[in-house]
């Protein structure tokens, strides 16, 4: 139903009507049409989450551990690993970035959710896949490519739910009100365009005709690149144009920094990828290419950050309170530091000791966790409440996800790039024994088996929070929950 | 920005100029490789797997013995593959033309395995070191003692090792010193037991590709031999099953030691054949 | 609906916040509006950056774009880009470049070092040594006769007998300029200082054994003196040279090994 159609409810006075008003019984209806689909994928998002979190807490302690379970075939790490990787990627990342995807794409068409049954769908066919991969890949039915190996079965249902989904957005798109497209549909538009492109051709040239030899190395990468880049960080930049000025307030800085800042990244990070096979069997330019990609992602990174921190600027205070705000910002920066350590990384000076260690591990999650996830999970803060129509219940349970999952994410990054120092220093010197690498790096792996707990902590505390929201337990007041009592003058400001 | 139009060319565009770039263009340069034969058309290399290696492995991939092993050399100029002696020279596109998935690895938890099947000790004893004509250690030259793999004789197996130090530097330690390091017997009981032969090992142990099973007449030729801590009890025995029995024959075809034109068999002496004969 | 409560600002309040409003719509009433974008300029510095990041990356590719040729592995451009002669098709193509010494001496790795060894030395009572051999250094027409057809039963050389193993003929697999080539690498190599043949000499010898059904016997040598040359005329001087190094220089004492 078109929101202009509706024929507002007489109030008392007309004369008092204004654009206001319209506009927040428009956004009353657009929030409460897409609550089913967007709870749905944000509830199977987090209930990935937690396996993948216990997934993950078992890779990392069997690191260290190695003999644990070493008698049951499914239990064994080589197994574990792809499943909690694919647990993460497909089942918590992917569903949680379509919920506030969908959620974004409503408000920003104007426009209420047609054809939730479409998304509905989606999302069923969306877990189904998943678990049929993930069952798949422990039974031992893994394809060998890395962010792929769920078997044919699996990638098809995938596939079939992702057609779902995409085919509402277009349909959304043709039916949105209003003439400008704001940024955070350029990244959300990219990203539903170009995750069936690089999926579909993924699949194509590894398993219909697969291509031969290296090259399938070279796919495979190109896709995980981009599904990191450009499903991934499209989503989560686009979530962050939005979030920060609304937020706030204010308008985004300047839309020229916008525009460089989407074009670069499209043209620039889509290219990054073949710097992970550095020094492999492969011709150098496709290598050095991608690192130049990757010195060129400069670029896209400076632009959004500097837009990012002048709307910011002034309002940096309001972290104190907004928990999505704190989320939201804390990802921007770790995108920022995620990029940053990819150039270094990637340069063939640098890559030759880090190359095979662990450091690549610390990049991936500062990557997915640190920058996305935490960016997910700030835009929950802010679109739950809108659909359940309560407020979060604890804001000290705010606090102690947010804590947990920083400190969390912050020393599994410090440990595994101080833990890939190491290794790749003792591993690049050919007097010391080949065991002196991996021995070198265990204090620093159990040390990520500590933060995995703090993570572990932060989930569960974070799924609990979302299930006494989910359960009509949040709390009725007319205001958010914030991190810290808001001091009285900083109270009423405009609306 | 307005107008759908020009947003998704500009999201087509871009896309479609990387999946060129990065995935048609390279696919075109080393896509279609032939194995390299020499002049005649004999002598190919590679050639693809069959039987139990090949279905070796799949038990590799569906174990995931990639994440922790990867399967490529690096030049002299990155990294100390060589110095390693995980190969004498770089790995290329055309090693992998079989492999579907090619293992390359992504992360070194555990030695590199690209020749790993190359550092088995021979198999037959000194015959006229004929069969293997191109391969440098096949060679009597004086030199060629820098290639681990030909020597069949155990003290020199041990010296030949210690240079490359890889995943053995500690087995001497609890008795698997009989045991010649990289032959079916050593694979099998490193799965079975990793920590039994190297006390640094990371690497999980294997069990369920073995079983334990009661001794029916003879003892089996293969059972694994284990020392007293591990070893079965009186009347038992461990035996690989066929996956495990796959995935070692997969190890022990893992050889990269072919000559390839493209690439320079690094710093090798022993590649030549013999020294090139007197001066003049 | 937007009636302004007194502003009561208390803990946890939000900004523009007031209390009494709907609960359900608390949440939109709230919101600030949708976000719009402003239009501040590029500042210089960050085209500076810009500037600078493509030059960095523009140097990088062209540093380490080995050429971009499929070939090219080595980011430095390495050596020069041996062509990949893998395929068999396209093997002319090397084999054009090099020396015929240097031919030789891949044909002899793939043909005959199985049996004579990579250092010449054969295996005793079985292959015979060619370094050294009076045969290999004599005059070219027995060993390419041996080459082209073959040779079987026992025979001596270097005062040794060898008996145990045969020779099979190479005139069907082996072209002339591949006999040719090879020929001139044994007797090139190992101390052997010999002259080299070329294939119009293979080629005459072949018509000339054209009617010869099968292996030479010691005998058949025998017959033919040892210092016969093949008809068609040596490359002029060539004699004492080793053709293979003419082009290195002549200081090296060992020269290195010609990669492969």
């Amino acid at each position: 139903m078109n929101p202009a159609e509706i024929p507002l409810k007489a109030p008392p006075n007309v004369a008092d009507i204004s654009a206001a008003d319209v506009e927040q019984v428009e956004r009353a209806l657009i929030d409460a049409s897409t609550r089913v689909p967007v709870l749905m994928f944000y509830t199977s998002a987090i209930v990935w989450l937690l396996i993948g979190t216990l997934l993950a807490g078992f890779v990392s302690f069997k690191l260290h551990m190695p003999d644990m379970f070493s008698g049951i075939s499914f239990l064994t790490w080589g197994r574990i690993r792809p499943a909690h990787m694919n647990v993460m990627v497909y089942g918590w990342a992917s569903m949680a970035g379509i919920g506030t995807a969908i959620w974004l794409m409503a408000r920003l068409c104007r426009t209420t959710l047609r054809h939730p049954l479409l998304l509905v769908a989606g999302a069923a066919f969306w877990n189904f896949g998943v678990l049929l991969g993930v069952i798949g890949i422990v039974m031992g039915d893994s394809t060998g490519y890395q962010w792929l190996e769920f078997p044919g079965y699996a990638s098809i249902v995938l596939f079939a739910a992702y057609t779902l989904v995409i085919s509402w957005a277009v349909l959304m798109f043709r039916f949105r009100r209003g003439d400008t497209i704001y940024i955070t549909q350029w990244y959300l538009l990219g990203a539903f365009l170009w995750f069936p492109w690089m999926y579909a051709a993924a699949q194509v040239m590894l398993f219909i005709t697969p291509v031969q030899g290296v090259m399938q190395a070279a796919v495979t990468w190109w896709y995980g690149n981009n599904l990191l880049f450009l499903w991934f960080g499209a989503i989560g930049l686009g979530t962050a144009y939005y979030m920060i000025p609304k937020v706030i307030g204010r308008p985004v800085y300047s839309y020229h920094l916008a525009t460089i800042g989407f074009w670069s990244y499209a043209l620039f990070a889509s290219w990054t990828g073949m710097q992970r096979l550095v020094d492999g069997p492969f011709p150098a330019w496709m290598i050095t290419a991608s690192i130049a990609a990757t010195i060129l992602t400069i670029i896209p990174v400076a632009t959004v950050g500097l837009n990012h921190h002048m709307t910011m600027r002034g309002y940096f205070r309001l972290l104190h309170y907004s928990p999505t705000l704190r989320f939201t910002i804390f990802g921007a920066m770790c995108y920022t530091a995620f990029s940053a350590l990819g150039v270094v990384m990637s340069l063939r000076s640098v890559a030759r000791y880090l190359h095979f260690t662990e450091a690549s591990i610390a990049y991936s999650h500062l990557g997915l966790y640190g920058f996305f996830t935490m960016v997910m999970f700030g835009s929950m803060y802010y679109i739950v409440p809108r659909l359940v129509g309560r407020e979060w219940r604890y804001a000290s349970l705010i606090k102690l996800h947010f804590w947990g999952s920083a400190y969390g994410v912050g020393l599994m990054t410090l440990m595994l790039l101080a833990g890939g120092l190491t290794q790749g220093a003792s591993m690049s010197d050919p007097s010391l024994p080949f065991t002196e690498s991996t021995q070198s790096i265990l204090p620093y792996l159990r040390g990520r088996s500590l933060s995995g707990i703090l993570l572990m902590g932060a989930h569960f505390t974070f799924a609990f929070h979302f299930g006494l929201m989910l359960f009509g337990l949040g709390r009725t007041a007319s205001v958010p929950t914030f991190l810290n009592p808001v001091e009285a003058e900083h109270g009423g400001t405009e609306t | 920005m307005k107008g759908l139009f020009p947003l998704f060319l500009g999201i087509f565009g871009t896309f479609a100029f990387s999946w060129v770039g990065l995935t048609l263009v390279p696919n075109f340069q080393i896509g279609h490789l032939d194995p390299q034969m020499d002049e005649d058309g004999n002598d190919a290399y590679p050639v693809p797997r069959s039987g139990m290696a090949e279905r070796g492995r799949k038990v590799y991939i569906e174990n995931g013995c990639f994440y922790c092993h990867s399967q490529q050399v690096r030049a002299d100029y990155a990294g100390s593959d060589i110095d390693r002696k995980w190969g004498e020279r770089r790995s290329a596109p055309r090693d992998y033309i079989f492999d579907r998935p090619a293992p390359l690895g992504k992360e070194r938890l555990g030695p590199d395995l690209s020749n790993v099947g190359k550092r088995a000790p021979a198999e037959d004893e000194n015959a006229p070191a004929a069969a293997s004509a191109p391969s440098p250690a096949a060679s009597p030259a004086p030199s060629a003692s820098a290639a681990p793999s030909a020597d069949a004789s155990p003290p020199a197996e041990k010296n030949a090792n210690a240079p490359g130090k890889t995943a053995t530097s500690a087995d001497s330690a609890p008795a698997g010193g009989q045991l010649q390091p990289y032959s079916a017997a050593w694979h099998h009981r490193h799965l079975y037991s990793p920590r039994s032969l190297t006390l640094d090992s990371n690497m999980p142990a294997y069990r369920f590709l073995y079983e334990q099973r009661r001794i029916g007449g003879e003892p089996s030729a293969d059972a694994i031999k284990m020392n007293r801590r591990e070893a079965a009890p009186e009347g038992w025995e461990i035996v690989p099953t066929y996956d495990a029995k796959c995935l070692v024959a997969y190890l022990m075809s893992l050889d990269q030691s072919h000559p390839l034109k493209e690439v320079k068999s690094a710093a090798a002496p022993p590649a030549a054949p013999a020294p090139d004969k007197t001066a003049k | 609906m937007n009636e302004k409560p007194s502003q009561r600002v208390r803990q946890g309040m939000d900004y523009g916040e007031h209390e009494n409003v709907q609960d359900v719509h608390a949440a939109i009433q709230r919101e600030k509006r949708e976000p719009r974008v402003g239009l501040e300029p590029l500042s210089l510095w960050l085209i500076c950056v810009y500037g600078l990041a493509i030059f960095f990356s523009g140097a990088y590719l062209g540093h380490y774009s080995g050429n971009f040729s499929g070939d090219g592995l080595d980011p430095m451009g390495g050596p020069p880009p041996t062509k990949t002669a893998g395929a068999a098709g396209t093997g002319g193509a090397t084999t054009a470049e090099l020396s015929p010494r240097d031919r030789g001496k891949k044909i002899f790795a793939a043909n005959c070092q199985t049996c004579h060894q990579a250092n010449g030395l054969g295996v005793a009572g079985q292959y015979p040594p060619l370094a050294g051999s009076e045969f290999t250094t004599g005059g070219s027409k027995r060993p390419a006769m041996i080459v082209l057809k073959g040779l079987q039963g026992p025979v001596t050389v270097k005062g040794q007998k060898f008996g145990s193993a045969v020779m099979q003929p190479w005139d069907k697999t082996l072209t002339d300029q591949k006999i040719a080539d090879v020929l001139t690498y044994e007797r090139s190599e190992w101390g052997n200082n010999a002259s080299p043949v070329t294939a119009e000499q293979i080629a005459g010898l072949r018509k000339e054994l054209a009617s010869h059904p099968d292996s030479f016997v010691e005998s058949d040598l025998e017959a033919v003196p040892a210092d016969a040359e093949l008809s068609g005329g040596a490359p002029a001087g060539a004699a004492p040279s080793k053709p293979g190094e003419a082009a290195k220089p002549a200081a090296s004492p060992a020269p290195p090994p010609a990669k492969p």
